[in-house]
């Protein structure tokens, strides 16, 4: 799971703009920097443009065509005489804009522009979810001589998790590190944990599918053959919000 | 201000504004091509024949979801009024201009239901008006089958009949009232993640049928 699969997740929630408002600000964020999403919501919007027409038309009121014309036609002069410096300025920015923008030409520069672009928008959303965490916990963890610890960014906003696993030896052959959420109805399980002592594993997780509010979040040491809801091993961190 | 503006059909565009009849015109496709070629040319005639093929379209979406006819058309004039400034921004033959003006329409309905709702008058006007349907007819009597895209309307109906009820039901919740995930979960008394999951399923059978409508305008 990685932070993008919660705006691959939202497409269609963009779509029908039922996204909560702070939701959908994040997402028309990431919107300008991620070319994939902007394409796929694009053809979404597309695809499912003739949905409106779910509806029944109604007569519109007799007239309605001519004043609505006048109306259109009417504000676009008013625009015209008020603001004529205003649209020379904006003309002459658009055409800088343009003549900069030319310039910049060249495949191995633009190839590069989209690496760091595509590398850049998977940092900001990671780091979207730490900087709008409003609860942090941490703990630390002891094992095998090693002294790490867990820590977890909440963002209720965008119901995400940033979880970071770090200064943990590598699980002991068949076993495997578990990461837990707690719910008022029990322990649901969520992902694997691969540790690597030289380097933290970050983790970015949506809240699981279960209608039981989550209350918190427990890494265990699970033998490999564990696939069952429950716990079976040892509890290495017990975090509660 | 006033404008000399003829309501009587354009030479160039082969075919009356309202047809007489409810069959499919062959000359959809072309007509609108013409249309938006015209619009660009910023040619005031095309401006009110695309006002007499679209209005009805968007002032029965904008009344079923505002409830309120007055406000609906506010709004339809605002679109109108943005789809004559943007529509240089139209792209090619795909962004057919029926469906760019019901999305624009669509988005302004939802921004004022919302402001509404933070106003808490929405349940007044909701008692006012009546249960909200997107079979609702308009408050005005209109011959739908003569209606240009009427036969679009029967396609999205059944492409919405043909989907599970549950799915569709969130789809109404969400496309038509514009309730946020949040709130059709509380209403329906569902996990988000179930609310999410049927939009999603339900988007992905729609954009099926619904993505290879293209002629309108018969």
């Amino acid at each position: 799971m990685t932070a993008h699969d919660w705006y691959t997740e939202n497409r269609a929630g963009f779509v029908a703009r039922s996204l909560e408002p702070d939701e959908e600000r994040t997402f028309r964020d990431h919107l300008a920097r991620c070319e994939e999403c902007r394409r796929e919501v694009e053809a979404l919007e597309r695809e499912l443009g003739w949905l409106p027409m779910a509806v029944r038309p109604a007569a519109p009121a007799p007239g309605f065509a001519r004043r609505t014309a006048a109306e259109v036609l009417d504000r676009r002069s008013r625009w015209r005489r008020r603001f004529p410096l205003a649209a020379a300025a904006v003309l002459a920015l658009a055409a800088g804009t343009a003549a900069f923008g030319a310039r910049r030409e060249g495949r191995e520069l633009r190839v590069q522009l989209v690496r760091n672009e595509v590398r850049l928008a998977a940092l900001q959303d990671t780091l979207s979810v730490l900087r709008r965490a409003n609860n942090v916990l941490q703990t630390r963890i002891s094992m095998g001589g090693h002294q790490g610890g867990m820590l977890i960014f909440q963002d209720a906003a965008s119901h995400r998790w940033c979880v970071i696993v770090h200064g943990l030896p590598p699980a002991p052959v068949g076993s495997k590190y578990q990461f837990w959420f707690i719910t008022e109805s029990g322990m649901v399980r969520s992902v694997e944990v691969n540790a690597d002592p030289s380097r933290p594993a970050i983790m970015t997780l949506p809240m699981p599918g279960v209608r039981a509010p989550v209350m918190g979040a427990a890494l265990t040491m699970e033998p490999m053959r564990n696939r069952s809801d429950e716990p079976e091993g040892v509890t290495l961190a017990h975090l509660v919000f | 201000m006033s404008r000399q503006l003829s309501l009587s059909p354009d030479p160039d565009s082969g075919a009356p504004p309202t047809p007489e009849g409810g069959g499919r015109r062959p000359l959809g496709l072309a007509r609108e091509s013409t249309l938006r070629r015209r619009l660009m040319a910023r040619d005031e005639q095309a401006l009110v024949e695309l006002i007499e093929l679209a209005s009805p379209w968007l002032l029965g979406l904008v009344q079923s979801m505002l409830r309120d006819q007055d406000e609906a058309e506010e709004v339809v004039l605002e679109v109108f009024a943005t789809a004559w400034d943007r529509v240089g921004t139209l792209g090619d033959e795909h962004d057919a201009l029926l469906p760019w003006l019901l999305r624009i329409a669509r988005n302004r309905a939802i921004d004022r239901l919302r402001r509404r709702r933070r106003w808490r008058l929405k349940l007044d006007r909701a008692k006012a008006f009546g249960e909200v349907s997107a079979d609702r007819v308009g408050p005005r009597e209109v011959n739908e089958a003569a209606q240009p895209g009427w036969h679009v309307h029967e396609t999205v109906h059944a492409a919405l009949a043909r989907l599970p009820a549950d799915q569709r039901e969130v789809v109404r919740l969400a496309y038509f009232e514009g309730l946020t995930h949040s709130e059709i979960a509380r209403r329906l008394d569902l996990p988000m993640g179930t609310v999410k999951t049927r939009l999603r399923l339900a988007f992905d059978k729609l954009r099926v049928t619904l993505g290879s409508i293209k002629d309108w305008i018969a």
